[in-house]
């Protein structure tokens, strides 16, 4: 067991580490003193989160593997993961959860962070744009469905203004601007 | 009038057994090779289930109404007990009922009776040594390979003439009607698990050498300290599984290293200044109401990383970089700590084997083995013979004093 210099030369294997000193210990405690962080550190890694998510499967970061790398302090790695907002917040994986670590909340409170800090998808912004602009998600487009049922064409008493007028107002609105 | 019973072993186990049948009017001899009884228990400083220190028991030096004394007081008083100190087995001959056993009795250098403890033999010679305050006998101890002149002198100026330097072992052969093995185990020195580097760094030690270093009556009054340079240690990584469930050591899980290290683990982040402390598992098995420590040590902030270690690299300034494989993330992870700490097997004591084989017993893993493994009796072990406490296999204490009452009640039984 020879001693290493403090300035290694090549690794003595092909392992790269993530190096634990590198990473947010205190991103650990962030995400615990949020409303919903209250049992994270309860976590023990049983991932029957990842066995109950419906779309997991398709993920680099599984559920269980999240929380895992919350509990670490991989708070970047975290942050920008595709997966905290392809979450379908079906809330399968905090039904399940025998430590009742709040995981879909805990992924909504990651997703509040990630947005203060500027990281959400394009795609995302994309959506929040148009719920400035119409003031819904989903316009109702195919009129011919409502003619066939023998309604009018357009939904009787919606109104969107006021809506739009405050969300003007709200971080979604800030989110959509600071993209532009 | 029947034979005295024979117990092998003064741990816990055989402390209980002994007491048990001595106050229930039946004479013991009680052989114990250390010079001071207890066991493996007198090394640890709190003890689960009730996270009581172990010190108080002895701390209430009078016996009737101690919740949980190990009863290590009555030892010397208790008339029905002859308690033989440094002292081993020799040959066994006879047939059950009325074994004959030849005992090696060692030197009898320090009477305990008589010493007070006052401490000057030890101002004298480095020779005399107090081996813990609550050590039973209540007596210090004499290493005749540290002899010298001071040692003389405090042979002549002990108050009470307690010392005899010119004492010599002496041999004596008992006739026994039961034997009882309450041989214990042994924390397994894991020299030969070579990607652990234990022996190679004194910052690797394992769970029991981590025990003393953190007991309040040690040298760092409980602190935890490197070994090789006394400063505090802030970060500790433990490993499980050392030598356990392992085709080339022990295939036997040992059982209770995951709640004791777990007991270390709440210690050190509940009642110790700033330690980080993580632990890396293949399983861990908190059993039974155990899973308490489980759930209070993730609370408390200790970190735990299913996986095994890749790599170890010791660095200048005596900290280990410690490559870990994350099998959970599929990650290596990196690790800078003070104090590596492996929770190595438990294995028979020294002898076991010897011992099995001298009375024709069977053997369970190198442990002492049951009669008849689908009975229930696990205490039975052959005819007179019976075994208790981690004798039988890696046990906590609570499991050992129960096995030992149940072998009190069947030799009672028996000589109904
Ligand atoms: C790190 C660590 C922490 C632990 N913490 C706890 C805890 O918190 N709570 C708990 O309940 N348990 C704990 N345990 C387990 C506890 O140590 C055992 O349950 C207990 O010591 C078993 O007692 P015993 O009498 O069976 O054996 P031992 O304590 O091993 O005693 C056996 C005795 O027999 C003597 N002996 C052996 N062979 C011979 C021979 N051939 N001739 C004469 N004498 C002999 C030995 O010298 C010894 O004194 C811990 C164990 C470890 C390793
Ligand atoms: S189900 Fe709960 S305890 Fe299990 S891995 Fe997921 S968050 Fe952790
Ligand atoms: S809430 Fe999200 S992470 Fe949880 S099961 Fe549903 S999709 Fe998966
Ligand atoms: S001087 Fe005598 S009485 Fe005092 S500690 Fe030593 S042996 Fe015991
Ligand atoms: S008790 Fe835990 S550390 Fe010990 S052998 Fe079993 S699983 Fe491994």
């Amino acid at each position: 067991m020879a001693e290493t210099e403090e300035s290694t030369g090549p690794p003595a294997t092909l392992i790269d580490p993530i190096e634990m000193s590198k990473l947010d210990t205190k991103f650990r405690e962030e995400i615990h003193s949020m409303p919903n962080g209250e049992e994270l550190s309860a976590c023990f890694a049983c991932s029957t989160c990842t066995a109950a998510c419906p779309i997991a499967n398709i993920w680099k970061y599984k559920p269980h593997q999240l929380i895992r790398m919350i509990l670490l302090g991989m708070r970047d790695e975290v942050l920008s993961s595709d997966e905290i907002w392809l979450c379908l917040t079906c809330f399968q994986c905090q039904e399940r959860c025998p430590q009742k670590v709040r995981v879909t909340d805990i992924f909504f409170d990651c997703k509040n962070l990630a947005a203060e800090e500027g990281k959400v998808p394009p795609n995302i912004v994309g959506l929040g744009k148009e719920l400035l602009e119409k003031g819904q998600l989903y316009t109702v487009t195919a009129d011919w469905e409502r003619e066939d049922m023998g309604l009018e064409p357009d939904v009787p008493g919606l109104s969107v203004d006021g809506l739009r007028n405050i969300l003007k107002e709200t971080r979604t609105s800030k989110l959509v601007d600071g993209d532009k | 009038m029947s034979n005295p019973v024979l117990i092998i072993g003064a741990g816990v186990a055989g402390m209980t057994a002994a007491v048990e049948l001595a106050d229930s009017g039946i004479k013991t001899i009680l052989v114990e090779r250390q010079e001071t009884v207890g066991g493996n228990a007198l090394d640890l400083y709190k003890a689960f289930p009730t996270d009581d220190c172990f010190y108080c028991f002895e701390g209430n030096r009078w016996r009737p109404g101690i919740r949980k004394c190990f009863y290590r007081s009555a030892l010397t008083d208790q008339p029905n007990i002859s308690l033989r100190m440094n002292s081993e087995i020799g040959d066994i001959s006879g047939a059950p009922d009325q074994f004959s056993v030849k005992l090696k009795v060692g030197p009898g250098y320090v009477n305990p009776k008589k010493c007070t403890m006052c401490g000057l033999c030890l101002e004298k010679s480095e020779a005399f040594r107090l081996l813990s305050p609550q050590c039973q006998p209540q007596a210090v101890v004499y290493d005749p390979t540290k002899a010298d002149d001071g040692a003389k002198q405090a042979e002549e100026e002990c108050p009470t003439k307690a010392i005899n330097l010119g004492a010599q072992p002496t041999e004596e052969t008992v006739q026994v009607s039961d034997i009882v093995i309450a041989t214990g185990y042994h924390e397994m020195q894991p020299v030969n698990v070579d990607e652990y580097n234990y022996g190679k760094h004194p910052n690797i030690i394992t769970q029991l050498e981590l025990a003393k270093i953190i007991d309040p009556i040690g040298e760092s009054g409980g602190v935890p300290v490197r070994p090789s340079d006394g400063k505090p240690a802030k970060r500790v990584m433990m490993v499980q599984c050392v030598g356990s469930r392992d085709e080339n050591y022990y295939p036997y899980c040992s059982k209770i290293c995951c709640i004791f290290a777990l007991k270390h683990a709440n210690i050190l982040t509940q009642e110790r200044d700033d330690v980080k402390v993580s632990v890396v598992y293949m399983d861990i098995r908190t059993y039974d109401r155990y899973e308490r420590y489980y759930r209070e040590s993730r609370n408390t902030g200790v970190e735990f990383v299913r996986g095994r270690v890749s790599l170890i690299e010791p660095r200048k300034d005596d900290t280990l970089d410690i490559t870990v494989y994350d099998s959970l993330l599929d990650k290596y992870l990196k690790f800078s700590v003070d104090l590596f700490v492996l929770s190595s097997a438990l294995e028979p004591s020294e002898g076991t084997d010897k011992l099995i084989e001298t009375l024709g017993i069977k053997s369970t893993s190198g442990f002492v083995g049951m009669v008849d493994p689908a009975s229930e009796n696990e205490v039975v072990v052959g005819d007179h013979i019976y075994a208790c406490g981690a004798a039988l296999g890696p046990a906590e204490v609570p499991e050992s004093v129960t096995q030992a009452r149940a072998v009190v009640s069947k030799i009672l039984q028996s000589r109904k």
